[in-house]
């Protein structure tokens, strides 16, 4: 019997481990791959990937689904299609210009420096350039302009500004001081982002004594733009969604 | 070394009937304590071969083993570094140690006979 006990205590032992094993392969443990941090990231990511994917196609399946119900009212008769074609063509004279427009918005007045002593070594400082007037128009549009005339010259894609000595050309008109802007979109936004300290229309005022006098008007009107568009090179590709 | 096997048969049959598992997140601590017991059955097979067979040697070592294995892989897990490579090299090296002695001591009884 104590010849025997080491081999009894080793069989028993054996049969713990055994029954471990067999416990683990129960499991079906399919396998156990080291997890670093690098692979517990990498995997977020993926995660994070798919997630990003999976919202962009259900933004997508709404969409889709709106032009499906548009499409199924044309069927049915609510909706004339004569009608949706109507407001579509409302909404792209609008974007492109073809319409006055009339909203809050700000009026902002330049002239040239009138004292009778200049400012700088040159008369040029003292005289409003092309450049001014861009530079103006380009804080607007940050802002959030959403229609832009001057002199009511409407401002449109193929606006340009350009310089003629004492005048300024738009739309291939010429226009002297004083040059009113006008500009509809949020008032307070559009005013803070040509009044505020260190803008482009404020270092005009005090550094150069420009007349620059903006104000917020509760009711811009901004004119249709009257010259025609002509595509000469540029022509449309394939069929827009 | 067959009662050995015999005993490891013997549980697997067992464990394939007993009703009981263990949740899968500590498969990985098990699965590295298996092989620190299987290390420790080796050992005592061997030291019953040579004749310095011990209880509490072989009992500690088989614990022992076993807990410091399962905790490597669970500390390694918390670190981020994979610890438990330690203990799978350790064990099975001795693993194939202790085999090869066993082997050699077998061999040479059975030339004797």
């Amino acid at each position: 019997m104590k010849k025997n006990n080491p081999r009894f205590i080793i069989t028993a032992f054996s049969i713990i481990i055994g029954i471990l094993v067999a416990i683990q392969m129960k499991l079906k443990v399919e396998s156990i791959a080291p997890v670093t941090v690098k692979s517990i990231q990498d995997t977020k990511n993926e995660i994070n990937k798919l997630n990003n994917e999976i919202l962009e196609l259900q933004e997508i399946i709404k969409k889709r689904e709106q032009e499906l119900e548009i499409l199924e009212n044309i069927s049915k008769g609510d909706q004339n299609i004569v009608d949706i074609l109507q407001n579509d063509l409302k909404f792209n004279m609008a974007s492109s210009g073809r319409t006055s427009l009339e909203g809050p918005g700000i009026k902002i007045t330049m002239f040239d420096n009138m004292d009778s002593e200049i400012v700088g070594f040159d008369i040029n400082d003292d005289v409003i350039h092309d450049v001014d007037i861009l530079n103006i128009l380009n804080d607007l549009r940050i802002a959030g302009a959403e229609a832009i005339s001057i002199n009511d010259q409407r401002v449109v894609s193929t606006s340009e500004i350009k310089c003629g000595g004492p005048i300024i050309r738009i739309n291939g008109r010429s226009i002297g001081t004083p040059f009113v802007i006008k500009a509809i979109g949020d008032p307070k936004l559009l005013m803070a982002s040509v009044n505020a300290p260190g803008t482009y229309g404020d270092t005009l005022r005090s550094v150069f004594s420009i007349g620059f006098e903006p104000e917020i008007q509760d009711k811009v009107v901004i004119p249709a733009y009257n010259g025609s568009f002509s595509f000469k090179y540029a022509k449309p590709v394939g069929e827009g969604e | 070394m067959f009662f050995a096997l015999i005993g490891i048969l013997i549980g697997a049959v067992i464990g394939f009937l007993l009703p009981y598992t263990y949740n899968t997140a500590y498969s990985l601590y098990i699965s590295v304590a298996i092989l620190a017991c299987l290390d420790s059955v080796f050992g005592g097979i061997r030291a019953n071969l040579e004749g310095n067979f011990n209880i509490p040697i072989f009992l500690s070592g088989f614990f022992g083993n076993a807990i410091l294995a399962a905790f490597l892989a669970y500390i390694g897990d918390r670190l981020g570094v994979p610890l438990y490579y330690a203990a799978i090299f350790t064990f099975g090296g001795r693993l194939f140690d202790n085999f090869g002695a066993i082997r050699r001591i077998w061999l040479k009884k059975r030339k004797s006979i």
